[in-house]
């Protein structure tokens, strides 16, 4: 292991808000201010999921530590619930897509042996599933809700043919998943090309040997392929489903 | 000669947001002709058609489909019997005949020709290009094949022609009698008042979410209704919708329009 930097270190590390704000105020930017506060808002929030984490490890167990990832994804779902704003019952879609995103993807990691049941490996490593989940969620409604609102006159000569819902939007899910899946298939195509991600930026830190240090990061684009793929599948059906009312009709999707 | 009635609006009223889209309608479409609903935009029309195929549901009263309340059938089954053709012609696909199989997949070549040539459509020249190459009016004309694929009993069509040139407009016209001539419902929504009485057998004018006046086409003096604001109980019925013979268009022998020797539909 190297060297973790000490108090002593992070107090030095203050002087660097001072070059940035110090900047600001000669600059006369006007955002000092701002600048001080997202400083202070930065250590008090992590200073408080340290302690959270450090708990969470010494006390939680796998029990505890699968409920902190489940409490993870009902956060998750209201933010992604946001993208598919006029979309019924969007944050049921995507709550029930994070879930299974991050339950199937988690279920293969931890019974294929793959990761370790510690909480602090399946806390990390649920959090990175549960915010690829997510933004796959996300991504998702806001495509659908698009092409409910640009594609209502193709899907209802569609329906009028008589063609069920599924077969009518069927386009319509196909773009959205595609568009979801996108942004994971690309970050995964150019991985070490650009930048160095995070989980191997912080084994190499801590002292890990680099050809160790990547097998991890494999490991975590491979399950962040599966968890977006999942993820947003699921979510687009639960939608679909709640886009099509029981007489085969589009509902209307408020602005 | 008596028709049998193909649809039935029994009270109907639609009421979105507090705007009274369709206030009270009470009619009969009949089967085996062309129903032209005329009207202003805003007028209720769009929403009266989409009621037909249950796009739309009403606030209140029924809908019936040859005596059968729409909403005791089968959804799917309703609109492949009576199939809405929408406003907008929109392309489902990237080739004339796959869109012509869009909801008919199982139609042999020989059936997809003699869907185009129904339509006045010439199957060697529209087959293999992309619907979206079509021009507005051979695509309407597309719409209609693609329509006519699933074996309706009735067509609805929202302003079938209102987005086409004059003559484009008229050989979509045509196609519509042919289809009428040859035993199918039609019942279409126009603005375009004097074109609806032409193409069609029956005429009723909506006015407000009301019908104002109601009779066989060319019995309406259409210009002067469409202008008049509905009046409580004052509808003009000037002759009974179920009492006339077939229509024919003064050019409906015209070689340039291809029907005349088209096969029936398979």
């Amino acid at each position: 292991m190297t060297q973790i930097p000490s108090w002593t270190a992070v107090a030095v590390s203050v002087l660097l808000v001072l070059v940035a704000v110090a900047i600001a105020s000669w600059q006369r930017l006007g955002i000092s201010r701002e600048i001080v506060v997202a400083a202070v808002r930065a250590l008090v929030q992590l200073l408080a999921i340290g302690a959270v984490l450090a708990w969470l490890f010494a006390h939680a167990g796998i029990a505890g530590a699968l409920a902190w990832i489940f409490a993870m994804t009902f956060v998750a779902a209201n933010e992604s619930r946001r993208r598919g704003h006029g979309i019924p019952r969007a944050y049921a879609a995507a709550l029930v897509g994070i879930v299974v995103g991050t339950a199937s993807t988690l279920g293969v990691l931890v019974l294929g042996g793959v990761i370790s049941t510690e909480p602090q490996v399946l806390i990390p490593i649920g959090g990175m599933v549960v915010s690829g989940s997510m933004q796959a969620a996300s991504l998702t409604l806001t495509s659908l809700r698009r092409s409910a609102v640009e594609n209502r006159s193709a899907i209802e000569a569609a329906l009028s043919l008589g063609l069920p819902a599924p077969q009518a939007f069927a386009r319509e899910m196909r773009t959205a998943v595609r568009t979801a899946l996108v942004p994971t298939v690309d970050s995964t195509r150019v991985v070490g090309l650009i930048s160095l991600p995070g989980t191997m930026t912080g084994l190499i830190i801590a002292g890990v040997d680099p050809l160790q240090a990547i097998r991890y990061q494999i490991i975590v684009m491979y399950m962040l392929l599966a968890a977006w793929a999942v993820s947003a599948l699921v979510t687009a059906r639960a939608a679909q489903g709640s886009l099509f009312d029981d007489a085969q009709r589009l509902v209307p999707i408020a602005a | 000669m008596d028709r049998p009635e193909l649809f039935t609006l029994d009270d109907v009223s639609l009421v979105i947001e507090g705007r009274r889209i369709l206030d009270h309608v009470d009619e009969h479409l009949h089967d085996g002709v062309a129903t032209a609903i005329a009207g202003p935009s805003g007028s209720g029309k769009s929403t009266l058609l989409r009621l037909l195929n249950r796009l739309a549901e009403p606030t209140s009263g029924r809908v019936l489909f040859r005596g059968t309340d729409v909403r005791d059938l089968d959804v799917l089954a309703l609109r492949r019997r009576a199939v809405l053709v929408p406003q907008r012609a929109t392309p489902l696909t990237e080739d004339v005949a796959a869109e012509v199989r869009v909801a008919a997949p199982q139609l042999t070549d020989a059936e997809v020709r003699s869907l185009l040539a129904r339509v006045a459509l010439d199957p060697d020249e529209v087959l293999g290009r992309t619907p979206s190459s079509l021009s507005g009016g051979e695509l309407q004309r597309l719409c209609l094949a693609r329509a006519l694929a699933v074996g309706p009993e009735a067509l609805l069509l929202d302003e079938p022609t209102s987005a086409l040139d004059p003559r484009s407009a008229d050989a979509v016209d045509e196609v519509i009698r042919s289809l009428v001539a040859s035993g199918l419902a039609v019942v279409l929504v126009s603005h375009d008042v004097a074109r609806a009485d032409r193409v069609a057998d029956d005429v009723r004018v909506l006015h407000e979410g009301r019908v104002t006046a109601r009779g066989a086409s060319g019995s309406l003096d259409l210009e002067h209704e469409l202008m008049s604001p509905p009046t409580d109980g004052h509808v003009h019925d000037t002759d009974d919708p179920r009492a006339h013979g077939s229509k024919h268009l003064p050019h409906e022998h015209d070689d340039s329009v291809r029907t005349a020797d088209l096969p029936e539909q398979p």
